[in-house]
């Protein structure tokens, strides 16, 4: 009944906005939007399955009829817009009360392990000189009394409430092709908890920088990677520094006015910066090439996209001084903060820099002199402009509509999409100014997009494996770490890839033989509810009609579970096991002892792979909470339909979509 | 692309073999009659162990003789000299002294089995354990976007098919970025999970798994397909023996570390004949800028573990012991003097141990110079005299007779300095 119900709202509302967007559609005299099943031999419900396997994180229960029930390209539309109320899902983030906080906030409540012990030694909780700390269950009574004192909290609960928040929105949320994008997108400017330094910057890049701008256009997504800290932390363009550079003027006046204190640490401060600049003449390190070489390579243009080792060091040059402002207490650049303070904005815009949120144009580290990338010239004294054209002429550059449309349709439509199909794509790029809805529209109303080729060709990653496992049972999860675990284990460990390039998305990447092993017991744990905190009740899947056999269950929650697929070949293979007669006695049997999974501590964050010593006293407290009385699991048929459901989700099918 | 096909000749012969109830006849048959690429017996064995962190080189193992070390490390230096209220180090040579808590190298160094290069390092001068790490398992220091790690590209230049699924495998949760890539690598942090499990129901998951055998057997999707196949082939590979109840041989004692359960692992899947010939394990715990210790404390744990580990499963391996080298690595190493709070911060080069029968052993390898505010880096840090690259396309040259340094390490073009012997 809650089912229907749901529907009902879902329904409704997803009719109101058809209406709302249909109109919008029309007013703008585009040609009608049409998707090319009927013409590809498909009926109008494979067609929403497929529509439902590629652009959402599976089908629920009831999802290919409610699509059926909008129509195809209206849903499509809705789906493109993105902005769908999600009355179910808004509840469970609001629990998670660190996910909104800014890069600041996150600075000052959330320091990294290093910081901590030496800010516990600054304010005399760990004497200096302990050199043997013997007792160190003693140690940690102290750092966590630090802790609770200073209102500090260990960085594993951001990074656990960062991870729980997205597993809810790829199950829960109705904006389900703007999360599919999101994680398009952050695999492919890919940033990595991986690296300590960049690491607590990771959840406010997928929220400010990302998830906002999936849909497009892309140089502004571009220019909004290029500017985040958390970028110019991975890629350490934070620190790239130039030859010819203007030094920062303070006012004279200002000195006067600061009192002794300040005028001396500001004299420590210009000490350090004349280092600074004496580094940055002496050495060759001044200039980091990381990010402009990656912005061309892996973000823009692609390996072959026409560049150049002289253009990756003249790009350099022109991203020269894009850094990270100062934030926090204690934070990234908290020294330079107060100097900066004391300039003023004003003062500074005066002198060529650009301070906007937590990015900083330092004209202080620019490279003022002439450069030349892809052949056009960046005049002599383009300050932070120069760095914005060059974004621009690298997101309008035909290499990268070409590139960029091949990854989509990569991700969308096969391991190998047919050059027709990148074609168009890449068409579409050019002419709407990089508007990915565009992109996406044209690759869903292209023949290729629905040819047998596409049918069922992609393999799920281990993420969308399990979001669509539980989507399709229509699960209840109280405790979204659990499935990280299962899906690190399965081999994607999300948010953790440490290379720039993301993680392939390729079949032959995710299909090795202990990951397949793990997507079967993941399949048969989660199927007899032995993960905790994810439930759900079989029966009412099916309206609470026991299945007579083994047989009919395999029959009824396939098609539930996989809807339109052609499910004859998994039926026939497994027949001759379903009818065995002592099938449900053994099962039944076998599944009376219960044993909790231990649960597994996956994170590999550098700080747990560099400070094993201290390590556990960082858990955070709640590792108890998390493994919680698993629901009761009655033994009888209903573990006979757990072992089926098991298999189901373990089958070579279900890997596809 | 790696074809698959060599490993599924291969276990049709291992299930064959597992019927009879006995092995390992059929991999000589196997051998015999060229289906299969040779599985172990006549292949060496890599295992490399990362410590993550970044050691202190200098503390494992000390230049002793130094004055000026002596006097930036007034807490932390130890000396050689006998008869003092502390541990002395252990003097290798008269210049260079291991650090006591690692006493059972001293044997392996002394029989000529044990290298050590000290001034080890990246030419890239990163101090961030991450971009060193990075640059040090992808082999390009130079280079973030290198897609693959050295030690996948050493399984592809191994030269001939992965004859089962365990030709390179990490003792971790994921994939190390050493394995990343295109080449078969398999990541287990617990050989005994390996297998179709549904705990506390052990009819269910047989069920289950004859289930999924069937059913990938007959997946239209080729690599879904091929992959079943191998997962099941591997299972029962793993079957032949216990590995719940293992028990080491020649009374080796592995520590119950991390370390020390990955290398009692690797040791199982050696003497189970699986193919292995890459490994990886990780020890952590290295980044002590806090409370370092001397004889005793965080860093004597960790070496102690480290060189305990690694001698257990020598010891284990007593049997193969010609066909197995170990090598340790580490991003960098740390500042030459101590900080402010009994620690040392990161630095650039430090040392690595190299154990084999065909190590040039018994001298500490590479470069260091008088610890003199003019040699060092920056004027703070010990020197990187010797690439990494060098020592570890070495180790793979000499001992998996991989000869393609051009795609090990694409970038490297210097000279091996002679840690190994011979061939």
């Amino acid at each position: 009944m809650k089912q229907r119900i749901h529907h009902f709202y879902f329904c409704l509302l997803a009719f109101g906005l058809a209406i709302v967007f249909s109109s919008f559609v029309n007013s703008r005299g585009r040609e009608k939007f049409v998707l090319p099943y009927k013409q590809a031999g498909l009926t109008e419900q494979q067609a929403a399955a497929h529509l439902l396997s590629r652009f959402s994180y599976g089908a629920r229960p009831g999802d290919v009829q409610a699509v059926v029930k909008i129509g195809l390209e209206k849903w499509f539309e809705q789906q493109l817009a993105g902005n769908q109320s999600d009355a179910e899902l808004d509840p469970m983030l609001a629990r998670l009360d660190a996910i909104n906080l800014s890069n600041t906030e996150v600075e000052n409540i959330f320091p990294r392990r290093a910081q901590l012990v030496r800010f516990a030694v600054r304010d005399g909780y760990i004497p200096k000189d302990s050199v043997n700390n013997a007792n160190r269950k003693e140690y940690a009574a102290t750092m966590a009394k630090y802790m609770q004192d200073k209102g500090y909290r260990p960085q594993q609960e951001l990074y656990r409430q960062f991870i729980n928040q997205k597993i809810l929105r790829a199950t829960y949320s109705n904006n389900q092709l703007r999360e599919l994008m999101t994680d398009f997108w952050f695999n492919h400017f890919n940033v990595s908890l991986s690296k300590n330094q960049c690491a607590s910057f990771v959840p406010a890049y997928e929220r400010d920088v990302i998830r906002p701008n999936v849909f497009g256009p892309f140089d502004k997504l571009l220019l909004a990677t290029a500017k985040s800290p958390a970028m110019l932390m991975y890629l350490d363009n934070f620190s790239s520094t130039g030859n010819n550079v203007v030094p920062m003027e303070e006012p004279a006046n200002e000195m006067m006015a600061t009192g002794n204190r300040q005028a001396q640490s500001r004299k420590r401060l210009e000490a350090l910066m004349q280092k600074a600049k004496a580094n940055a003449k002496n050495k060759k390190q001044g200039l980091n090439e990381n990010y402009a070489r990656e912005v061309m390579e892996l973000h823009t243009l692609g390996v072959d996209g026409g560049y150049t080792q002289t253009d990756v060091t003249q790009a350099a040059r022109v991203l020269t001084g894009w850094t990270i402002a100062p934030m926090g207490e204690n934070g990234y650049g908290a020294p330079i903060k107060k100097l900066m303070e004391r300039v003023g904005d004003d003062k500074l815009r005066q002198q060529g820099f650009v301070h906007e949120g937590d990015f900083l144009f330092a004209m202080n580290r620019h490279d003022n002199g002439e450069k030349v990338v892809l052949g056009k010239k960046f005049k002599a004294g383009g300050g932070y402009e120069e760095g914005v054209a060059l974004l621009e002429l690298l997101a309008h550059h035909p290499s990268t509509a070409k590139f960029i449309s091949k990854k989509i349709a990569v991700r969308f439509v096969s391991d190998n999409p047919p050059q027709s199909l990148i074609d168009k794509m890449a068409k579409t790029f050019t002419s709407s100014n990089g508007d990915i809805r565009q992109v996406l529209m044209t690759m869903a109303s292209a023949p290729e997009f629905w040819s047998a080729d596409a049918l069922r060709e992609k393999t799920k990653s281990p993420f969308e494996l399990a979001i669509s496992a539980v989507r399709s049972l229509d699960a209840t999860i109280k405790q979204p770490y659990q499935l990280y675990t299962w899906i690190n284990k399965m081999g994607q460990q999300m948010y953790y890839y440490q290379a720039p390039t993301g993680f392939p998305d390729r079949g032959q990447y995710w299909i090795n033989t202990g990951s397949l092993l793990n997507r079967m017991n993941f399949g048969l744990a989660l199927a007899s509810q032995r993960i905790p905190g994810i439930s759900f009740d079989l029966a009412a899947l099916n309206n609470n009609h026991e299945p007579e056999s083994a047989e009919a269950a395999l029959n009824i929650y396939g098609k539930l579970m996989m809807p339109e697929r052609k499910l004859d070949e998994t039926i026939s293979r497994l027949k001759p096991m379903l009818n065995n007669p002592d099938l449900e006695s053994n099962v039944a049997k076998a599944a009376a002892q219960n044993a909790a999974p231990q649960q597994m501590n996956a994170m590999a964050n550098e700080d747990a792979n560099i400070m094993g010593e201290n390590a556990d006293q960082m858990k955070p407290k709640g590792k108890k909470a998390l493994v919680n009385n698993m629901p009761g699991q009655q033994a009888g048929n209903n573990s006979m339909l757990a072992q089926v459901v098991g298999v189901i989700i373990g089958s070579p099918e279900f890997q596809r979509k | 692309m790696t074809s698959r096909r060599g490993f599924i000749k291969a276990g049709g012969l291992a299930l064959f073999g597992i019927s009879l109830g006995g092995i390992p006849g059929f991999l000589a048959d196997a051998v015999a009659g060229t289906v299969a690429p040779g599985l172990f017996k006549k292949r060496k064995i890599m295992v490399c162990i990362f410590q993550r962190g970044a050691m202190d080189g200098l503390m494992a193992v000390t230049p002793f003789t130094d004055n000026y070390l002596k006097a930036v490390r007034p807490n932390l230096f130890m000396s050689a000299a006998q008869g003092g209220k502390n541990k002395p180090l252990i003097d290798l040579d008269g210049r260079f002294g291991l650090h006591p808590s690692m006493a059972v190298f001293e044997q392996m160094f002394r029989e000529k089995r044990l290298g050590i290069v000290h001034g080890i390092g990246s030419p890239n001068n990163t101090r961030s354990h991450f971009d060193a790490q990075d640059f040090m398992e992808s082999g390009t220091p130079f280079n973030k976007g290198t897609e693959t790690g050295w030690l996948n590209r050493a399984v592809g230049l191994l030269g001939h098919e992965a004859a089962t699924p365990f030709q390179g495998v990490s003792l971790t949760s994921s994939l190390p970025r050493s394995f990343y890539g295109e080449n078969p690598a398999v990541a287990i942090s617990n050989l005994a999970d390996f297998n179709i499990q549904l705990r506390g129901n052990q009819a269910g998951a047989n069920m289950a798994s004859k289930s999924f055998e069937d059913l990938y057997d007959q997946t239209s999707s080729g690599l879904l397909k091929d992959t079943g196949k191998e997962s099941f082939e591997a299972i029962k590979m793993l079957q032949k023996t216990d590995t719940k109840n293992y028990k080491p041989e020649y009374n080796a004692v592995y520590p119950n570390t991390a370390l020390g359960n990955s290398l009692k692992q690797i040791a199982q899947l050696i003497k189970m004949d699986v193919g292995l010939e890459v490994a990886f394990a990780e020890s952590g715990g290295w980044d002590t800028h806090f409370n370092q210790g001397t004889e005793t404390g965080i860093f004597a744990r960790n070496v102690n573990d480290l060189s305990n580990s690694i001698m257990a499963f020598w010891t284990d391996l007593s049997k193969y012991q010609d066909e197995v080298t170990v090598m340790t690595m580490t991003e960098f190493g740390r500042t030459v003097a101590q900080n402010g709070t009994g620690g040392t911060d990161h630095g650039r080069a430090s040392c690595n141990f190299i154990l084999g029968n065909d190590v040039n052993g018994g001298l500490v390898h590479g470069i260091v110079n008088p610890l003199a505010k003019e040699n060092l880096e920056d004027g703070r840090d010990l020197a990187v005299t010797t690439d990494f690259r060098a020592v570890f396309s070495e180790v793979a040259n000499k001992h998996l007779g991989i000869h393609n340094d051009k795609i090990l390490f694409p970038d490297w073009a210097g000279k091996q300095i002679g840690v190994m012997r011979g061939v």
